[in-house]
């Protein structure tokens, strides 16, 4: 146990040097925030020209709070994989962190942990921005904290161990690791409810996202962080909008922890499999130029 | 300049071209990314404007932008920050070495590139217009084709100039690649007409080739274009050629300054950074 | 006649980003070279003595901070595309190219930015292909080769342009002996076989250099300690010639140490495998004669004779102060 903390612990130091010292904290500062809030700010100009400027609305909210969080998905998932890929593609040291005698999961975890810490920078200031610029419906008063919390870090894990999986998936491919990431994450962005709620998708549609952790782990941030702006939603519109709201609080996180349990099996049967079959066909210390 | 000199470049351009024509066909697999990937950000903005009830024409503005977007990727990351890579690997030293233009190679880059780039573009806009049903209408198809003409030589030739940085910076480049996506997305209105950013905010815009390009394209397929245009077509016309000749022109300053920077502080062969 | 390569009080400087990184490199220091037409010139050094950092200036990748470089009568600095023209350059351990390629299809397209017609590359990476035993692997993708392989084919790179000047730095570094002798076999040719063809090579290999180089110059700390052939250079160090011999049982041996040219005279009796090994220091090689006289004479059969002469690697530690790391 000693030792997988140490493992995590030198490679969230590893991660951080990667991630944060080799551009000038400047430029780095600005990546962290110029970014995310102008992936923003396109949805918001789109959402401005339709309705004219109705910020007060709650699906503003909906949409601008969806958005900052899918950050997580974007970059944590990515991170994930990027440390196998990088690593063995560009840096050629992952076969020398494979054969040390560390667990591997600590190492691609402390690494994650760094991206998590990264991101969340991000996202911190883009639902400031868009609390203290856009009128923003989050009042600290009214935060369900233990909801909140308790499904921020049950999606965390769950992204964390769906990255693992990809993780795996990249150790068998080099040119399609990133594509399989974006795709994934793409998938999430249209069917999760990141940023419109499922019920404008098609109902077979709706059907997959009723599969996804992200949809359930969206849904329960919102909740936490603005749980009045998600009942006007529904109310103004007349109908289950979100097409979660037969859901309670309770049965939500039931079905983010059964999910988060599920894909964790699921990511670990992956990744085992996948480093097996990567060691049998010699893709290790694989270098391809990708 | 003289003859040799000339099919020199154009040999180098060939050249360089070359594994990105051939990797089209060697790995097709890259065409179901290609062609999925975008598609998933366009869905998610087209079904965003379906639920905020707006008009049709913004479900086809987001197919447009997501077809051009692929051009934008392939000037930012498949030719700029691909110096980044060419260094890493050790190409770079070895097409600086060789007595030929810098521009041969990028224009290498951007021409075995662009048939891989033009089918994700093409590809966007047919799905897209079949999967949510929108009726694109050419209007002007001389019109059209000197607007992707001038607008993609103005691209390139950016494209070009950013290309000068990666011979000098390593990774802060790449990051500056990653900091471009997002705002000249939002900036040059790839979703929404540019003009709802205001006159000057979209003026400053249109040094991106691509603002007006897809605002002239807009016009050309919509009916409605024009009233959510910034500037009339043939204005846009001549502001892209004029960016044409300048781009390539700056290009060639940028690359020839930077490359002598490099050679000075010993940055064009240094990896690691 | 303009040289080859000249270099004139050839001096690189590297500063630090930032004051705090840490202070400024003197990588080359007042290095004057002058490299002729036609020769194999070899820069033997330990690391960081400054031999990537000169090649780097003569192939145009770099500047200098002061002094002067001329590469086939050209600045390296203001006349780079002339340079250019003239000169090609392999590195050891290069993972330069494309993955996809095939080998034959990534030496073309780095001779199409040479401007050369695709007809007369192809003839010659086919000749090459086949003088480095690489024609199997000609329609095989790069990234199937081994190092060795992909080292012969990053060779074969930098001659199909048939340069005036290639600039090798380690061109055999990590390959095994016979991948090593192949290139080092073809080099020598490629020298002698063409008009006005020079090699600049760079090699931690004292034997590489000895075999292959008309000339040697031996760099440390960027500065240029020795510059001469081999047999010159050996001659800085004046080590007498050493030879041991084993011979059978020699009961009587006073007369051999008083043989004319004899300096030191050493021996050991191996009385369980019945040999002799005698040990001479001489002064005069021609005294070897009248040893193997004086041993003959005894009755005694001279079972094996090996001589040690002073090497480079003599030279190098006397110049250097220690070995190649």
């Amino acid at each position: 146990m000693k030792n997988d903390l140490a493992t995590f612990k030198n490679a969230a130091w590893l991660g951080w040097q990667m991630e944060a010292n080799w551009a000038d904290p400047f430029l780095f500062a600005t990546y962290s925030i110029v970014k995310p809030i102008t992936g923003t700010l396109i949805l918001v100009f789109m959402f401005l020209i339709v309705t004219g400027g109705e910020t007060d609305k709650p699906f503003f909210s909906y949409m601008f709070v969806g958005n900052a969080l899918y950050m997580y998905v974007a970059d944590v998932m990515f991170g994930v994989t990027w440390v196998i890929h990088d690593d063995r593609e560009h840096y050629m040291t992952l076969k020398n962190v494979y054969i040390a005698p560390i667990n591997f999961y600590a190492y691609i975890l402390g690494r994650a942990a760094i991206k998590i810490a990264i991101t969340s920078i991000g996202v911190l200031v883009t639902l400031a921005f868009g609390v203290l610029v856009l009128n923003v419906d989050i009042a600290v008063g009214t935060i369900d904290w233990p909801l909140l919390i308790s499904s921020l870090l049950l999606g965390l894990a769950c992204i964390c161990i769906i990255g693992l999986a990809l993780g795996g998936i990249t150790f068998l491919t080099a040119k399609h690791s990133m594509g399989i990431n974006e795709g994934v994450a793409g998938i999430f962005y249209v069917l999760s409810g990141v940023i419109f709620p499922i019920s404008i998708l098609p109902t077979w549609a709706q059907s997959v996202s009723k599969v996804l952790p992200v949809t359930y782990w969206m849904e329960g941030v919102r909740r936490g962080l603005m749980p009045d702006a998600i009942s006007q939603l529904n109310s103004d519109a007349g109908f289950d909008v979100t097409a979660l709201g037969g859901f309670s609080n309770a049965f939500l996180m039931l079905l983010l922890v059964l999910s988060a349990v599920l894909f964790l099996v699921l990511s670990l049967y992956i990744f085992r499999y996948a480093d097996v079959l990567a060691r049998r066909k010699g893709k290790i210390d694989w270098t391809t130029t990708y | 300049m003289n003859g040799t000199w000339l099919m020199m470049n154009l040999r180098a351009v060939r050249g360089r071209a070359y594994p990105r024509l051939i990797g089209l066909t060697r790995e097709p697999s890259w065409m179901f990314f290609e062609i999925a990937l975008p598609l998933l950000t366009v869905s998610a903005y087209a079904y965003i404007y379906k639920f905020m009830a707006a008009k049709p024409e913004f479900v086809g503005y987001v197919i447009l932008g997501g077809a051009m977007t692929a051009f934008w990727l392939n000037v930012l990351w498949a030719m700029a920050s691909q110096l980044y890579w060419e260094k890493e690997t050790g190409n770079l030293s070895l097409f600086l070495v060789a007595p030929i233009s810098r521009m041969s190679i990028l224009a290498g880059m951007a021409l075995g590139g662009m048939v891989g780039t033009t089918i994700r573009a093409i590809s966007t806009v047919f799905i897209g217009v079949f999967a949510f049903s929108v009726v694109f209408s050419l209007t002007d198809p001389v019109a059209l084709v000197i607007v992707f003409f001038v607008t993609l030589v103005a691209l390139y030739g950016m494209g070009m100039m950013f290309a000068s940085l990666y011979l000098l910076f390593g990774r802060e480049a790449y990051h500056l690649s990653n900091l471009l996506t997002e705002p000249v997305y939002l900036a040059s209105g790839f979703y929404f007409p540019v003009r709802y950013l205001g006159f000057w905010t979209a003026a400053g815009a249109s040094i991106i080739p691509i603002t007006l390009g897809l605002d002239a394209l807009r016009q050309i397929f919509f009916p409605s274009g024009a009233q959510d245009a910034f500037l009339p077509i043939w204005t846009e016309i001549f502001v892209l050629a004029i960016l044409s000749v300048a781009f390539l022109i700056l290009s060639k300053f940028s690359l020839d300054f930077m490359e002598r920077l490099g050679r000075t502080t010993g940055r064009l062969t240094l990896r690691w950074q | 006649m303009e040289l080859a390569v000249e270099t004139k009080s050839l001096t690189r400087v590297f500063e630090p980003k930032k004051k705090k990184e840490g202070k400024s490199v003197v990588a080359l220091d007042s290095v004057d070279l002058r490299i002729e037409h036609g020769e194999l010139f070899g820069l033997l050094g330990p690391n960081g003595a400054g031999k990537t950092t000169l090649l780097k200036i003569l192939s145009t990748l770099l500047l200098p901070t002061s002094g002067k470089a001329y590469v086939a009568g050209f600045d390296v600095e203001n006349e780079f595309h002339e340079v250019r023209r003239r000169i090609n350059m392999v590195s050891g351990g290069e993972i330069s190219g494309y993955g996809l390629l095939t080998v034959k299809e990534n030496l073309w397209m780095f001779s199409q930015f040479y401007g050369i017609k695709t007809k007369v590359a192809l003839e010659r990476i086919d000749q090459l292909l086949e003088l480095f035993n690489l024609e199997e692997k000609k329609n095989e993708k790069v990234r199937t080769l081994s190092t060795g392989q992909r080292q012969k084919m990053n060779v074969i790179r930098g001659f199909v342009t048939d340069p005036e000047i290639i600039f090798l730095d380690e061109p055999t570094l990590g390959l095994d002996v016979n991948a090593s002798k192949v290139i080092r076999d073809y080099i020598v040719d490629w020298v002698s076989n063409g008009k006005n063809r020079t090699v600049l090579l760079t090699t931690h290999y004292m034997a590489e250099a000895d075999q292959l180089c008309d000339r040697i110059a031996i760099i440390d700390n960027g500065k240029i300690l020795a510059c001469d052939t081999p047999d010159n250079l050996k001659r800085i160090v004046k080590t007498n010639t050493t030879f041991a011999l084993d011979v059978t049982m020699l009961e009587n041996k006073d007369a051999l140490g008083v043989i004319q040219g004899v300096d030191k005279f050493m021996f050991s009796d191996d009385a369980e495998k019945g040999f002799t090994r005698l040990k001479f220091v001489l002064t005069d090689e021609s005294a070897v004669s009248d040893i193997v006289s004086e041993i003959v004479k005894s009755g005694s059969k001279i079972l094996s004779l090996k001589k040690t002469e002073p090497t480079l690697e003599d030279v190098f530690i006397k110049m250097v102060g220690k070995g190649l790391d």
